[in-house]
């Protein structure tokens, strides 16, 4: 049963440490609610042409599904590099470095690799799994781990939904587009096969604002 | 079954590139500082904005240089999308702002809440606290705040899409329509 204290206190375990997989989760639900919010604002909307609709109907829809679907693929993929240069040390401050000196855990130039030594900046490399993490290390790296995420998080966001997106939207609305018209005015579709009507809330809306279904409604016989 | 074996030199040849990359030391404490800033102040107000900032510098362009559509459809679809993001933005940065305002308000520690509060008072504080709330991290409450704000913002945002950003967007569509439609006919 759904414990209101729980679910607090999940949200504390699970968010307090990691800001940025929170912007992600939240990102992606915020998208879904305003392509559906959209959707219903382009049919509402009778000062836009039908032909116009055609083309912003599919472009919305597509404006959610390709968000969400960029938001994994490829945000979760900028985070997941952000996060792996912080934490394998790739990527540190001064202060994270004179500590890992003291370690003996970098490799200084020209220095021999020891066979089967995992060195700060090696892919199998963990800084929150060394020894006297808690109470040595975490104060000065989490601040700078934390910022990295959010900006790679912010990065991956920027790129996916402002350039990925509406990239992919428009060339998947224009054919809707173009096949949509094409079906209007029972022509051949550009493969030269005769398009087929299909019924879809599209083509009901598009329709019912053309005024070409019967205006006394669609079950007359 | 499919063997997987072929996956392993490959696993192992990516790491010995990663490897062989020079780690990058940022030694300038203003950098520093500003990054652990981000981490610990930019909430998700601060995210919408700056991705409706960066949409609307990006999104409209890309609208009108979409040349698989005609022109008209093109001019609609500019005006549209300017006209969804402003609206977006402001009821997403506004909806945040003011529920993460509200969470904090109402998940006080105990050592936050006045001792002469009334017991109704005292009980609305600390209605969002966590039971398992690490009094001593400041920073780990604070993040908590920020997302509870989000998600609870978010469920509001079912209502709000319908209410405000919808009809919003229309309305400044049909504006930027007949903006657009008086410049032509000058």
């Amino acid at each position: 049963m759904f414990s209101f204290s729980k679910w607090k206190a999940n949200i504390y375990t699970k968010y307090s440490k990691d800001p940025g997989n929170m912007l992600v989760h939240t990102g992606v639900i915020g998208w879904i609610l305003s392509s559906a919010a959209q959707v219903f604002a382009i049919v509402l909307n009778d000062k836009i042409p039908t032909e116009q609709k055609m083309f912003l109907i599919p472009q919305e829809i597509a404006d959610g599904g390709v968000n969400i679907l960029s938001f994994y693929a490829f945000t979760s993929g900028i985070k997941y590099i952000g996060a792996k240069l912080t934490k394998t040390c790739k990527l540190r401050t001064a202060e994270v470095t004179k500590l890992l000196k003291d370690r003996g855990l970098i490799l200084e130039k020209g220095q021999q690799r020891v066979k089967g030594k995992v060195y700060a900046g090696d892919w199998d490399f963990d800084i929150t799994k060394l020894k006297n993490y808690k109470s040595d290390i975490e104060n000065k790296f989490k601040p700078f781990n934390n910022g990295a995420e959010v900006i790679a998080g912010l990065t991956g966001s920027i790129i996916s939904s402002n350039l990925i997106t509406p990239l992919a939207r428009n060339y998947y609305a224009s054919k809707r587009q173009k096949d949509m018209i094409a079906q209007m005015r029972g022509e051949k579709s550009h493969d030269n096969v005769p398009v087929t009507p299909r019924v879809s809330i599209n083509n009901f809306t598009n329709n019912a604002y053309s005024k070409i279904i019967h205006p006394s409604g669609n079950l007359k016989v | 079954m499919v063997s997987l074996n072929f996956i392993s030199p490959i696993t192992n040849s990516c790491k010995a590139v990663y490897n062989r990359i020079p780690s990058a030391v940022i030694a300038k404490n203003k950098v520093i500082d500003r990054v652990a800033y981000i981490g610990q102040k930019w909430t998700s107000p601060h995210q919408r904005a700056i991705m409706g900032l960066t949409a609307i510098v990006m999104q409209p362009v890309i609208d009108w240089k979409n040349k698989n559509v005609d022109e008209k459809t093109r001019k609609v679809s500019v005006a549209r999308t300017f006209a969804k993001i402003i609206a977006g933005t402001a009821t997403g940065v506004a909806l945040r702002y003011g529920f993460i305002k509200g969470i904090k308000a109402l998940s006080r520690p105990a050592s936050e809440i006045p001792k002469d509060a009334k017991p109704f008072v005292k009980k609305l504080m600390h209605s969002l606290t966590p039971n398992n709330l690490n009094p001593n991290d400041k920073d780990a409450l604070e993040q908590y705040r920020n997302a509870m704000g989000t998600i609870l913002s978010l469920v509001a945002m079912v209502f709000t899409n319908f209410l405000i950003d919808a009809p919003l967007t229309k309305f400044l569509t049909n504006k930027f329509i007949a903006l657009q439609e008086k410049g032509e006919h000058k």
